[in-house]
C-alpha cells in the first residue's frame, strides 16, 4: 500500500492526531494505516478496561512513530480535554454498537461526539475532525432511484426504523454539522458500507438472518455495499488530510461489489455449509409490513425491528456509488474485492468462525 | 388527565415512557436529564413538548402531577424529597434509595404531604406474580408462609449492562455500597418481603467475586451472594444472586404448611406444589401427569395474554404504574405497601453491611476468614422505631 505523505495535506507526519476507538475492528487499522503514512505522533484513547495489547504490537517495529495511549472515557469531559489537548487532526471512531438500547447508544454515539467537539474546540488546535458514521443513516425510499451515493436524504424520522444504532448515528451527524455549522470546526464526515476482513465474525444482514437454525436469505441479487478493512481505513485517513474537503460527507464502498447471492454461494464453498432458505423481495417486503403494523396494533408487543424502512434501507435492490471519495480524495481501494474476500474467508475458515 | 414526568433519560426512562404511553389517562408533560442531549433524545422519541436540564425548573414550570425518577440510586432520595415537597405524587425506580433510613424518610415525608409513594418493583406485577398472588391471597399455602426461596441471576455477559458496568471503573454502580448486587438484588428481595410478617427479620449474608471476575482483575465487585433470612419461630427465606449460575433463572418458591408454589419468572410460569401424597407407585404416576396438566394451562394463560395483547416484556410496570395511578385518582392504598419497602431497604442494608464486614475481615484476617460474618454474632442491629409499617392491601 501506498505510504507517502503529502505536504499539502492539513497536517504535517510530527503534528498530534487522535484516534478514538482505537481498539475496535476499524479503528485498529486505521492506526495501522496512519503509522504506515508515517504519522509520528498519534495518541488513541481507549477505556481503561480495553486491552490494549494490539495496539502496542502495531507501534512495534516502527521506530518512526509515537503512539500514545491515553486511558479514559469520552463521557468525561476532562478525559476528552486530555485526549484532544494539541490534537490537529481527530478521527473519531468510538461509537456503541449495542442497537437494542436507544438511551445507551446514544449517548455512546452523541453525547460522546459532542463532549469530544467541545474539547478539542477547547483545545484550539483542531484542523480536522472525521466524524465516522454509516451507510445505515441513509433513506432510500424516496424517488431518487436505487442508486445510492452522498447525495441521498439521509433517514427524516430514525426512530420508526426501529434501529438504535441508525438513530443515533444520524443524530450524531447532525450534532457534527452543528458544531460544523455554527462552531466552524471543520469536519468531514465518511460513511463507510459493511467494513468487512479478518478479524470480524458473521454475515451482514444485509444478506439475511439467522433464525431458529435456518439462515434467511433476503439479499438475493442486491448488490453489498462491502468495503475491506484496509480499504475502509484508507478512505478514513485520506479524509483526515486531504485538502479542500471541509463540510463533505464520503460513502465508502469497494469496487466490484458481489451480489447478496455470490457472497453466500463464495462463503458456503470457502468457509463452511449451512442451509439457507432465499426469500424473495416481496415475499420480505410484505413480512416487514406485517410485522410493522402488528407492532403498532399491539403497542409494541413486539418491538418494530422489521419494518419498510428497515427493509428499504437494507433488503431493496439498491446499487452504491463511490464514485465522489475517489474524484475528491484520489482513494483508490488497495485491495480488490476478490483478494478480500479470499482473506475473509481464509480467517473465517481459520478462526472457525461462524454466521 | 395525570401530567407525568420523568426526571433520569437512560435506559430505563425508555421502558416507563412507553409504559406510561400505554395507560390511558396520562400524558407526559415534561422530561428532564442533566444532559440536555438525553433530555432531548428521550423528548424527541416520544414527542414530549417539556425538556429541561434542571428538576427545580421542570417541577415549577411543567407542574407535574405524578414524578417518575429514573436517575442512579444516588440521586434518588434527594430528587423524590424534592418531589415529594412540590406536591407530586413519586414513582422512584428501584432500589427506592441507597439506605433504608432514607427510604424511611421518604415515606414519612409522603405521609406528611399526602402524596403517594411508589418503587420500581415491577416484576412482582408480572401475570404470574399477579397469579401467585391470588392463590396466596385464598390460601393455598395452609397458612402463613413457611419457607421461601428467591433466586435472581444475572449473566454477565449481558452487553447492555454488565459490560458496560466492567469496561467502565467511574460506573456510578461502583459507587454505591452494595456496587452490582445494589443495583439488581431488590427484584428478588421484595419478593420474600412481601411474605415476612415482621419488620426486622435476622439477616446472614455471604457473598464473593466469582472467578470469571477475578480473572478480569474485579475484585472489588461481588457477584455471588447467598443470604438466609429468617422471622423468630416463622417465616424463613433464601436468597441467591448468581452471575454464574446456568439456567440464569429468576424464580421464586414459597411453601406453606399445605402447599407451595413455584414461580418462574423467565417463562412466566405458575406451577401448584401439592402437599398430598398418593398411596404406593400412584405417587410416581400421578403427580406427573397433573405437573403436565398445569404447564399446558401455564402456556395457555400465556397464548391468551399475548393474544390479548398484554404480553410486553414490561407488562409489570404497565400494571404497576396503572394501578399507582389508580391510588392517585381515587386516593386509595399504594399498590406497594410501605412496610414492604421498607423491610425490603432493610434487608438490603444488612446484606451490603455484613459484605463490607467480611471484605474487611477477609483483608485484615486473611482469606480464611469467617465465611458467614452474620452467623457468629455479628449481624448489624435493626433499626428502630420505623413509622408507617401499618400493614397494608
Amino acid at each position: 500500500m501506498a505510504s507517502e505523505w503529502h505536504d499539502d495535506f492539513v497536517i504535517q507526519p510530527a503534528d498530534t492526531v487522535l484516534v478514538t476507538g482505537a481498539t475496535g475492528f476499524v479503528g485498529a487499522a486505521v492506526v495501522d494505516r496512519l503509522l504506515d503514512r508515517g504519522a509520528r505522533n498519534l495518541r488513541c484513547l481507549v477505556r481503561r478496561s480495553s486491552d490494549v495489547s494490539g495496539l502496542e504490537a502495531l507501534a512495534t517495529g516502527r521506530a518512526a512513530g509515537r503512539l500514545d495511549l491515553v486511558r479514559g472515557n469520552l463521557l468525561s469531559p476532562a478525559d476528552c480535554d486530555v485526549a484532544a489537548e494539541g490534537a490537529a487532526v481527530i478521527y473519531h471512531l468510538a461509537t456503541s454498537r449495542n442497537g437494542k438500547s436507544y438511551p445507551d447508544t446514544f449517548l455512546n454515539s452523541v453525547v460522546t461526539t459532542r463532549n469530544l467537539l467541545e474539547a478539542a474546540i477547547r483545545a484550539g488546535c483542531l484542523r480536522r475532525f472525521v466524524n465516522v458514521s454509516s451507510l445505515a443513516v441513509y433513506t432510500n425510499r424516496g424517488k431518487h432511484g436505487r442508486r445510492l451515493d452522498e447525495r441521498c436524504p439521509v433517514e427524516n424520522e430514525p426512530v420508526l426504523r426501529g434501529d438504535a444504532y441508525c438513530y443515533a448515528k444520524v443524530k450524531q451527524d447532525e450534532i457534527v454539522h452543528e458544531y460544523a455549522s455554527q462552531r466552524q470546526v471543520a469536519c468531514v464526515t465518511v460513511r463507510p458500507g459493511y467494513v468487512y476482513g479478518p478479524g470480524k465474525d458473521g454475515i451482514s444482514s444485509r444478506i439475511g438472518i439467522g433464525t431458529f437454525g435456518v439462515f434467511l436469505h433476503l439479499g438475493g441479487g442486491n448488490q453489498i455495499p462491502l468495503t475491506y478493512l484496509q480499504n475502509c481505513a484508507e478512505a478514513i485517513v485520506l479524509a483526515g488530510l486531504e485538502r479542500g474537503i471541509d463540510g463533505e460527507v464520503f460513502n465508502v464502498v469497494d469496487d466490484g461489489l458481489p451480489t447478496s447471492r455470490r457472497f453466500l454461494r463464495l462463503y458456503k464453498r470457502h468457509v463452511r455449509r449451512f442451509r439457507s432458505i432465499y426469500v424473495p423481495h416481496v415475499v420480505s417486503y410484505w413480512l416487514c409490513y406485517a410485522w410493522e403494523r402488528y407492532s403498532a396494533w399491539s403497542d409494541r408487543q413486539l418491538p418494530p425491528t422489521f419494518n419498510r424502512r428497515h427493509w428499504h434501507a437494507y433488503w431493496k435492490r439498491t446499487t452504491y456509488s463511490n464514485e465522489k471519495i475517489k474524484t475528491c480524495l484520489g482513494w483508490a481501494p488497495p485491495v480488490s474485492t476478490s483478494d478480500g474476500l479470499r482473506r475473509y474467508f481464509e480467517a473465517c475458515t481459520a478462526g472457525g468462525h461462524r454466521a | 388527565m395525570l401530567r407525568v414526568a420523568i426526571i433520569g433519560c437512560g435506559k430505563i426512562a425508555d421502558a416507563h415512557a412507553e409504559q406510561i404511553m400505554r395507560v390511558g389517562g396520562s400524558s407526559i408533560a415534561a422530561v428532564c436529564d442533566r444532559e440536555p442531549l438525553m433530555a432531548r433524545q428521550l423528548a424527541d422519541r416520544f414527542a414530549v413538548d417539556g425538556q429541561y436540564v434542571d428538576p427545580i425548573e421542570m417541577l415549577l414550570r411543567s407542574r407535574p402531577d405524578v414524578v417518575h425518577i429514573t436517575t442512579p440510586p444516588h440521586s434518588h432520595f434527594e430528587l423524590a424529597s424534592l418531589c415529594l415537597e412540590a406536591g407530586c405524587h413519586v414513582y422512584v425506580e428501584k432500589p427506592l434509595t441507597v439506605h433504608a433510613d432514607e427510604t424511611e424518610q421518604l415515606v414519612r415525608l409522603a405521609a406528611e404531604k399526602r402524596r403517594k409513594l411508589t418503587v420500581g418493583h415491577d416484576d412482582q406485577f408480572s401475570h404470574v406474580a399477579r397469579r401467585m398472588r391470588t392463590l396466596v391471597s385464598e390460601g393455598y399455602l395452609g397458612g402463613p408462609p413457611v419457607h421461601m426461596e428467591s433466586s435472581f441471576c444475572y449473566d454477565l455477559g449481558n452487553p447492555t449492562y454488565a459490560q458496560a458496568l466492567l469496561g467502565d471503573d467511574d460506573h456510578w454502580v461502583r459507587r454505591l455500597p452494595g456496587k452490582l448486587l445494589h443495583n439488581i438484588i431488590s427484584h428478588g428481595i421484595a419478593r420474600i418481603a412481601e411474605y415476612l410478617s415482621t419488620d426486622c427479620p435476622a439477616v446472614f449474608a455471604h457473598g464473593h467475586a466469582s472467578p470469571l471476575l477475578e480473572r478480569l482483575g474485579e475484585t472489588d465487585v461481588i457477584d455471588e451472594l447467598r443470604v438466609l433470612i429468617c422471622e423468630e419461630g416463622r417465616t424463613s427465606a433464601y436468597f441467591t444472586f448468581s452471575s454464574q449460575m446456568r439456567p440464569s433463572v429468576h424464580s421464586f418458591v414459597i411453601y406453606g404448611s399445605r402447599n407451595g408454589l413455584a414461580l418462574d419468572q423467565d417463562h412466566e410460569r405458575l406451577i401448584r406444589l401439592p402437599g398430598t401424597h398418593y398411596k404406593s407407585f400412584l405417587d410416581k404416576f400421578v403427580p406427573p401427569v397433573a405437573f403436565a396438566r398445569q404447564e399446558l394451562s401455564n402456556l395457555r394463560a400465556n397464548v391468551r395474554a399475548f393474544l390479548r395483547n398484554d404480553f410486553h416484556s414490561k407488562s409489570g410496570m404497565k400494571y404497576l404504574i396503572e394501578a399507582f395511578y389508580r391510588a392517585i385518582e381515587q386516593d386509595t392504598s399504594e399498590p406497594i405497601p410501605y412496610r414492604e419497602i421498607i423491610v425490603t431497604a432493610r434487608i438490603m442494608d444488612r446484606i451490603f453491611s455484613q459484605l463490607r464486614s467480611q471484605v474487611s475481615e477477609a483483608s485484615s484476617v486473611g482469606s480464611d476468614a469467617s465465611q458467614f460474618p452474620g452467623l457468629d454474632g455479628r449481624d448489624v442491629p435493626p433499626p428502630t422505631g420505623a413509622p408507617g409499617l401499618a400493614q397494608h392491601a
